[in-house]
C-alpha cells in the first residue's frame, strides 16, 4: 500500500515535465496554430520520458546512487562539472520562468501585475523548502497539481473528433509555416525531455528510501506518472485547437492562453486555467529548485535531504536559498517569463546530449546495476533519445531564431 | 617525491625511445593493512573503458564492427615508469617490451 | 583495486557514518626504492579545480583564503585511516576533525543559523 502512494513522486515529476509554463505554452501555441498536427511530439516526449524516468528510479533503487552521484563517480569531476554548467544554467532559466508563471496566474486572479508577485512567490517557494519535508512537497504538489485535470474536462466538453486527433499522433507536415512547426516540435520535446526531471526522480527515490523491492512499482510510477502528464499536455493542445484555432487566436501572451478554457467552461474556465497554472508552476518551481540543489550537493558530496533541518545540510540549503532569491530578480524587473521559457526550451534541447549520453553508460554498468542492467529495448530507446537529443541540439537554436 | 594521482589521469606517456604509448587511465593497487601500494599503471583506450565500467556496452559494438584495436591496454609495472616530471611521464623501457593486459 | 574507478570521486563517510564530501584527489609518494604508496586522500575545492585547469585551482585557493574558513591547504586525510573501500570510502576519523567539513560548518554557522528556522548545530 505504501508503495502505491509513491505514485505521487511520479505525478509531481510529470507535472514538472508536462504541465509547467513551457509545456503548456508550447502545447497551446501548437494547438492554436496547427490543430492536432503536433500531438506526435507530445507522444514522443512522453515515451522517451517513461523510459528515462524508469531508468533513473532503477539506478537509485539498485545502486543507492542518484544519477548525479553516478556521473561524478564514473566520469570524474571535470566531466561532472561540464554537465553541471550545461544543465544547471538552463534549469535556472526554467525556474525563473516557473516563478513567472505563478506570477502570471496570480495576475489573472487578482489583477496585480506579475513583477509585484516575484518576491512573495519566491518567498513562499523558499519557505516550503526551508520548513517542509520531501513527503510534504511530493504529496502536496501532486495533490494540488491534480487541478490540471480541468484541461481534460475542457477537452472532453469540446467534443473533439477523435479520429482527427488520433491522426495527429503520426507526424504530418503542415502546408505552410514549416519553420514554426518544427520550432514548436523541438520546443515541445525540449520542454518535456528535461534532464532535471531525471535528477529529481532519482533523488526522490533515495529520499523515499527505495530498494530493489520497489523495482516493479517504479515501472508503474514511471509509466503512469509520465502518461498522466502527457495526456494532460495533449488535452491542452486539443483545447487550444478547438477553442483558439477557429477564432484565429495565436497564443502570444499568457492571457491569450487563458482564453482557451472559457469556450469549454464559460463560467469557471478562466479561473481554472489560472489555478491550474498556479499549482502546476508551483510544483515545477519546487521540483527544479530541489533538482539544482541536489545536483550541487550530490556532485560535491555534501549532506543533502529535505527531511533534515537546514543547518544539518547547510550547503544544500544555501544553494536553494541563493537560486530562488536570484530567480526572483529578472521577474522583479518585468522580464517576460514567456520569452525566458522559449529561450530555456531551446537551450534545454541544445544541452540535452550532455545529460543523456552518460545514461547509456550508467545503465549498462554491472557494478551499479548487476543483473538489473538495461536490456536491448531500453538501450535502443536511450540510443534513440541520444539521436533525438543531438538533432535537437543542432537545430534548436537556429529554429529559435527562424521560427520563434 | 609527492605526486597527485588525479593529475596523472590522461597524461600522455612515451617510452624510452620517445615513441608514444598512450594515456594513463588507471592505477592498479594492492591494499594491505593500512597501506595502499601501486602495482601498475594501465595505459590505453581499453583502460578508459574499464574505468568507465563500459565493457558490457563496448564489447558487443566492437564485436559487431570486428574491431580488435579497442582491446589494447598496456600494463606498466611501477618500476618501469619514470615520474621525475609528472607532467611528462615516460617509460624506462621500450614499448615493445611492455606486456599487454586484458 | 583500481584507484580511479574504485576510490577517486567516491563519497567519504566518517566513523559515525556521516558524509564528509568526496575523494577529490590522492597523494602518492614515489620513493627512491620500493613501489609508490598512496599516502593521503585530498578533499576540497582547489584539488577539484586543479583537475580542470591549474589556473582555476590557484584561483580557488586564493579565494578560499580570503573568506569562508580560510584554509591554506586542502583537507588531507592519511590513507592509514581508511577502513573499507566499497560503495563509499569509510574512514576511521571524526569528520569535523579532518577539515573536510570546514565549509559546511562555516555556512551553517555564518549563514543558515542566522535565518529563522535554520536550526543549530547542537551536537558537537
Amino acid at each position: 500500500m505504501k508503495k502505491i502512494l509513491q505514485l505521487s513522486l511520479g505525478i509531481i515529476t510529470s507535472v514538472g515535465g508536462f504541465l509547467e509554463i513551457g509545456s503548456v505554452t508550447t502545447a497551446a501555441q501548437a494547438g492554436a496554430q496547427f490543430g492536432y498536427k503536433l500531438l506526435w511530439a507530445i507522444l514522443l516526449g512522453t515515451l522517451c520520458l517513461i523510459f528515462l524516468i524508469e531508468m533513473s528510479g532503477r539506478l537509485a533503487a539498485v545502486s543507492k546512487h542518484t544519477i548525479v552521484d553516478a556521473i561524478r563517480e564514473r566520469f570524474g569531476f571535470p566531466f561532472f562539472f561540464f554537465v553541471l554548467l550545461g544543465t544547471v544554467l538552463v534549469a535556472f532559466m526554467v525556474l525563473v520562468a516557473e516563478l513567472g508563471g505563478i506570477g502570471f496566474a496570480l495576475q489573472i486572479l487578482t489583477g496585480i501585475r506579475f513583477p509585484w508577485w516575484a518576491l512573495p512567490v519566491s518567498f513562499v517557494v523558499w519557505l516550503l523548502m526551508w520548513k517542509g519535508t520531501f513527503s510534504l512537497i511530493e504529496n502536496g504538489a501532486s495533490l494540488l497539481g491534480l487541478v490540471t485535470v480541468s484541461f481534460v474536462v475542457a477537452a472532453l466538453r469540446l467534443n473533439p473528433d477523435w479520429t482527427s486527433a488520433a491522426s495527429g499522433l503520426l507526424p504530418t507536415l503542415p502546408d505552410d509555416d514549416k519553420s514554426k512547426y518544427w520550432f514548436l516540435a523541438v520546443s515541445i520535446l525540449g520542454a518535456s525531455i528535461s534532464p532535471y526531471l531525471t535528477f529529481f526522480y532519482s533523488s526522490g527515490a533515495i529520499e523515499d528510501k527505495w530498494d530493489r523491492t520497489y523495482l516493479p512499482i517504479n515501472r508503474v510510477i514511471a509509466a503512469f506518472g509520465m502518461t498522466f502528464g502527457g495526456l494532460l499536455s495533449m488535452a491542452v493542445l486539443i483545447v487550444a485547437a478547438l477553442a483558439l484555432r477557429p477564432k484565429g487566436i495565436q497564443v502570444e501572451t499568457f492571457q491569450q492562453a487563458a482564453l482557451m478554457m472559457t469556450t469549454a467552461l464559460p463560467k469557471w474556465g478562466f479561473y481554472l486555467f489560472a489555478l491550474s497554472m498556479l499549482f502546476a508552476c508551483f510544483g515545477a518551481a519546487l521540483e527544479i529548485s530541489l533538482a539544482i540543489s541536489y545536483f550541487f550537493s550530490q556532485g560535491f558530496g555534501w549532506n543533502w535531504s529535505e527531511d533534515v533541518e537546514p543547518s544539518s545540510d547547510a550547503r544544500f540549503a544555501f544553494v536553494y536559498t541563493l537560486i530562488i532569491g536570484f530567480a526572483a530578480v529578472p521577474l522583479m524587473f518585468g522580464v517576460d517569463p514567456i520569452k525566458i521559457t522559449m529561450m530555456s526550451m531551446a537551450l534545454t534541447s541544445a544541452t540535452l546530449p550532455l545529460a543523456i549520453v552518460p545514461f547509456l553508460f550508467l545503465m549498462n554498468d554491472p557494478i551499479y546495476l548487476g543483473k538489473h542492467r538495461n536490456g536491448w529495448i531500453s538501450n535502443t530507446v536511450v540510443g534513440v533519445v541520444i539521436l533525438i537529443s543531438f538533432v535537437l541540439a543542432v537545430v534548436s537554436i537556429p529554429l529559435e531564431i527562424m521560427g520563434g | 617525491m609527492e605526486v597527485n594521482v588525479e593529475l596523472l589521469i590522461g597524461k600522455k606517456v612515451h617510452d624510452a625511445d620517445g615513441n608514444k604509448v598512450g594515456r594513463i587511465e588507471e592505477f592498479r593497487v594492492t591494499e594491505t593493512d593500512k597501506a595502499c601500494t601501486l602495482d601498475a599503471y594501465l595505459i590505453g583506450a581499453s583502460a578508459l573503458i574499464q574505468r568507465l565500467s563500459a565493457w558490457t556496452l563496448v564489447r558487443p559494438i566492437s564485436r559487431a564492427l570486428r574491431s580488435s584495436n579497442v582491446y589494447s591496454v598496456y600494463e606498466v609495472p611501477w618500476q618501469d615508469m619514470d615520474l621525475t616530471d609528472p607532467d611528462r611521464p615516460k617509460l624506462r623501457i621500450a614499448k615493445a617490451d611492455l606486456r599487454r593486459a586484458r | 583495486m583500481h584507484l580511479v574507478r574504485d576510490v577517486l570521486d567516491k563519497k567519504l563517510m566518517d566513523r559515525e557514518d556521516c558524509p564528509m564530501g568526496r575523494v577529490g584527489g590522492l597523494v602518492m609518494h614515489v620513493g627512491e626504492s620500493g613501489p609508490p604508496r598512496v599516502t593521503h586522500i585530498l578533499v576540497g575545492g582547489p584539488t577539484l579545480w586543479m583537475r580542470i585547469h591549474p589556473a582555476l585551482g590557484r584561483l580557488s585557493s586564493a579565494l578560499g583564503q580570503m573568506w569562508g574558513p580560510r584554509r591554506k591547504e586542502p583537507a588531507k586525510i592519511p590513507w592509514s585511516r581508511v577502513e573499507t573501500v566499497g560503495r563509499e570510502v569509510k574512514l576511521d576519523v571524526e569528520g569535523k576533525d579532518t577539515g573536510a567539513l570546514d565549509w559546511e560548518i562555516w555556512v551553517a554557522r555564518h549563514i543558515i543559523e542566522h535565518i529563522p528556522g535554520g536550526g543549530s548545530e547542537e551536537e558537537e
